[in-house]
């Protein structure tokens, strides 16, 4: 249970290491003979991450690639399990980190937003309603009922991220895909995002674009090799890390 | 223990839709359809209807029905393990994408099965119709089996659709298992004919009991052994939490193993 009732996500001294094996055994027949011989590092890719996110926070996560931006947001939504720490979130929540996971190739676009919105957790009562917001929003009218093998890549992630922008979550996790589709569908992602933003949603991004930290977020944390190097202000840090990476 | 089934509950929708999934998918792009959910039990029978009377003497009446009864829970049974075997790896792209309570997997399979065993069951009904043997009031215990067997199947699904993902040999393990299984189960023979000891070790095998029980209500047409039948319920729940806290254990690396 919350401790006290506006935290959104608790991070608790979260360690995480994924072993990279460099020829990885998964018969038995290898296990037996070769147990002690797999060759195995272990990389550390969080080490002691404190984080408290606010009900209603936009949080930027900023670092150069490999410093554990995605493996920290694949573990707020439970893809991945820390080695040692605690990780808690109150609230529904979705994730933006993969779109269009479980899109069925053969079936329709709308059985595929049934399909996809089940995932989210979303009942058929609640699919119902919000079908005709999602097929609106990304503008596919006229391709709903093709299958989804048909659409280009763009209506692809039109659909996908459609389906899970609507699912009313109050906490959303969002990872680089604010670079779907064209300029006019991208603007419309900014809408609806500043939109949830002022809904008072929680909302995490990763994002290596410091315009979109500086435009919607409200507080930054900055990892840096699997550590947290800087947490708080948005324009100081976006500052900061523009002056040490450039 | 509550949240486990309020989390089932709640992803309802999912569940459904991914047994739908999976008794559509199956036959997708055959010719025949649906209708395979009848034509491979029914071929299978004849094939055995023929050889074993052949290659083993025995003296049952009826043998047709009494090999479709045993056979039918059987494929139920078999289908359920070759598939959990796979399920996991095989819904990979969205394990590793999104979280969802991933004890959906197991059970789908098992629940679309259980559809697919209940449509399969006209062919027992045609035959003891078409060989006058008619049905008789027993029919009411076949409920209370199918759902032993429902809770059996989950138990045994959890544990080897989690164990693969680690495992990978366990896939042609069980298969070999599952052979050998098959003349372990009284289903082309009769548990009676066996001699004493046999018999004691054969007790061993929920599956025995099982058939043994929808034996008793479509061909026998008396009342089941409920002595034996409690006892694979008490087994049957107690492998199903074992099952479930095993894959609960194990689904924390799914991701990463696959």
């Amino acid at each position: 249970m919350p401790t006290n009732s506006d935290v959104a996500i608790e991070v608790d001294h979260v360690y995480k290491t994924f072993n990279v094996f460099y020829d990885k055994t998964n018969t038995i027949k290898e296990k037996l003979l070769f147990w002690n011989r797999s060759k195995k590092e272990v990389r550390e890719i969080l080490n002691d991450i404190n984080l408290e996110i606010k009900k209603g926070e936009v949080v930027g996560l900023i670092g150069v690639n490999g410093s554990g931006k995605s493996t920290l947001l694949k573990l707020m939504t439970k893809i991945i399990y820390p080695n040692k720490g605690k990780i808690e979130t109150y609230g529904k929540l979705t994730s933006l980190l993969e779109l269009g996971a479980g899109f069925h190739p053969d079936f329709s676009g709308r059985e595929n937003i049934y399909f996809n919105a089940s995932i989210f957790g979303l009942t058929r009562k609640e699919i119902d309603k919000r079908l005709d917001q999602i097929i609106e929003f990304s503008e596919l009218e006229g391709f709903i009922d093709n299958p989804v093998r048909t659409y280009s890549s763009g209506m692809y992630m039109r659909l996908a991220f459609s389906v899970a922008i609507n699912v009313d979550a109050e906490i959303l996790l969002v990872d680089e895909i604010l670079s779907v589709g064209d300029q006019h569908f991208q603007e419309k992602c900014f809408q609806k995002i500043e939109q949830l933003k002022e809904e008072g949603k929680t909302i995490v991004i990763v994002t290596h674009s410091m315009d979109s930290i500086l435009r919607f977020c409200t507080r930054a944390v900055w990892l840096h090799q699997g550590r947290l190097k800087m947490d708080g202000d948005v324009k100081k840090i976006t500052d900061a890390y523009i002056k040490e990476t450039a | 223990m509550e949240n486990v089934f309020k989390n089932i509950y709640n992803y309802r929708e999912l569940l459904k839709t991914n047994i739908k999934k999976e008794i559509r998918g199956k036959y997708k792009h055959s010719f025949l359809g649906v209708l395979w959910s009848f034509l491979n039990p029914l071929l299978q029978i004849l094939v055995y209807a023929i050889i074993f009377p052949i290659i083993l003497k025995n003296d049952i009446d009826n043998y047709v029905i009494f090999l479709c009864v045993g056979l039918i829970p059987w494929t139920f049974f078999t289908t359920i393990v070759t598939q959990s075997t796979g399920v996991i790896i095989a819904n990979a792209n969205i394990v590793k994408k999104v979280y969802f309570p991933r004890e959906i997997l197991p059970i789908s399979v098992v629940t679309s099965a259980a559809v697919n065993f209940v449509i399969s069951t006209i062919i027992i009904l045609a035959f003891v119709l078409i060989y006058g043997m008619g049905i008789t009031w027993h029919i009411v215990f076949y409920p209370i089996i199918l759902l032993i067997q429902y809770l059996f199947s989950i138990g045994v699904s959890f544990l080897v659709s989690s164990l693969t993902v680690y495992l990978r040999d366990l896939e042609h393990l069980i298969g070999v298992a599952i052979m050998m299984l098959f003349y372990a189960t009284p289903i082309v023979y009769s548990m009676q004919t066996l001699p004493e000891n046999y018999k004691a070790i054969m007790a061993l095998n929920p599956m025995a009991h099982i058939i043994e029980g929808y034996r008793s209500i479509f061909y026998y047409q008396a009342t089941p052994d409920f002595k034996w039948l409690g006892i694979i319920l008490i087994v049957s729940i107690v492998l199903c939490v074992i099952g479930y806290m095993v894959f609960k254990k194990l689904e924390k690396r799914f991701a990463e193993e696959l």
